[in-house]
């Protein structure tokens, strides 16, 4: 079981990945990610960027609520995009992380929460 | 909205991210000691390309006030000079950049920072579209009485609305480019902007697997050092 890091600015998800800790799998666009867990690598946790090169993330979350084994994955959704006041639970969203406020607490704390 | 006012807003956006990263990168200090310096190395890059694409757009502010002197320019000594400061870059990327000069004529018709600033802009633009693995090209050559400066890239071909607004001449406004929604088109949006300004021609030319971008500078005829 690993935790998932999708986001195109390769520094950032490096960052990301780091707070993360272990077991952390990155990458830059969501056909790679959804292609590994078509290999059967199923994570525990999802941190999403939304504007992605190719398709984006709200893309990827409608692909991983069509199938069984990962509509209930876990998804944080990391942008510039303010989403708040939305309802994204419908879409496997656990949460949603500011890029330019977000601190590693707020990402080991989702770690620790769902992938634990 | 002004066109002008419109367009820092969309910069004003593409800026944020770039600073989200450094900051998150602060925030890696005290976690990675070992790794400190590779850390301090990307902070400064990733700061600087910030701090540039702001100090490009404060040029555009004082283009309208005619501020930038019009001399001859040694060409190769600057797209020497670029490349040289985005070659590290294109690395970290896993991108490569080759160069090739065949011009005989070495000075242009230009102002050296405006050029820097179009010929920088043009390859982070390349360095962004190129496919991981592949490389851009930076080509000088002789166009009759001009100097053809070249930047080719070897990833998804320009959108349409952006070949139309270049074989025009040049942008009008930055344009957000659908196979890469986080830009804004502000890089091509600034080199249009000084390229107009020195006179210069810019285009595109579409390719099955990418795109170049030139710029085309009057040849000076004042006599060269370096011949």
């Amino acid at each position: 079981m690993s935790v998932f890091v999708i986001d195109d600015d390769k520094i950032m998800a490096g960052c990301i990945a780091r707070a993360v800790g272990e077991d952390v799998l990155i990458f830059s666009n969501a056909i790679e990610a959804m292609n590994k867990i078509g290999e059967g690598v199923v994570p525990e946790l999802i941190f999403l960027d939304v504007l992605l090169d190719g398709p984006d993330g709200f893309t990827f979350l409608n692909e991983l609520a069509s199938y069984t084994d990962t509509a209930r994955i876990p998804v944080v959704l990391v942008s510039s995009l303010d989403f708040s006041g939305q309802d994204l639970s419908s879409y496997g969203v656990v949460g949603m992380l500011d890029k330019s406020k977000m601190k590693p607490e707020d990402i080991k704390r989702y770690v620790k929460e769902y992938a634990g | 909205m002004d066109v002008e006012v419109d367009g820092i807003l969309v910069a004003a956006h593409e800026l944020k991210a770039p600073l989200a990263v450094l900051r998150q990168l602060a925030f890696s200090f005290d976690e990675m000691d070992a790794r400190g310096e590779h850390i301090r190395s990307e902070m400064i890059n990733v700061s600087e390309r910030a701090i540039r694409q702001v100090n490009d757009l404060a040029k555009i502010r004082r283009l309208e006030d005619g501020l930038f002197e019009m001399e001859p320019v040694a060409v190769r000594a600057v797209c020497d000079d670029v490349s040289h400061e985005l070659k590290k870059l294109f690395n970290s990327n896993a991108r490569d950049l080759t160069i090739s000069y065949t011009n005989r004529s070495r000075l242009v018709v230009a102002n050296r920072e405006l050029l820097f600033s179009v010929v920088y802009n043009f390859l982070l633009n390349a360095m962004h579209y190129s496919n991981e693995g592949s490389s851009a090209s930076l080509t000088v050559k002789d166009k009759k009485d001009k100097v053809r400066i070249s930047i080719r890239d070897y990833g998804p071909a320009l959108p349409m609305e952006i070949w139309r607004e270049m074989r025009e001449g040049w942008i009008n406004k930055p344009v957000a480019m659908a196979m890469r929604s986080s830009s804004s088109g502000l890089g091509l949006y600034i080199a249009s902007k000084f390229s107009r300004y020195m006179h210069a021609e810019v285009g595109a030319i579409r390719h099955r697997d990418g795109t170049s971008f030139f710029v085309e500078l009057p040849v000076s005829r004042q006599a060269s050092l370096f011949l």
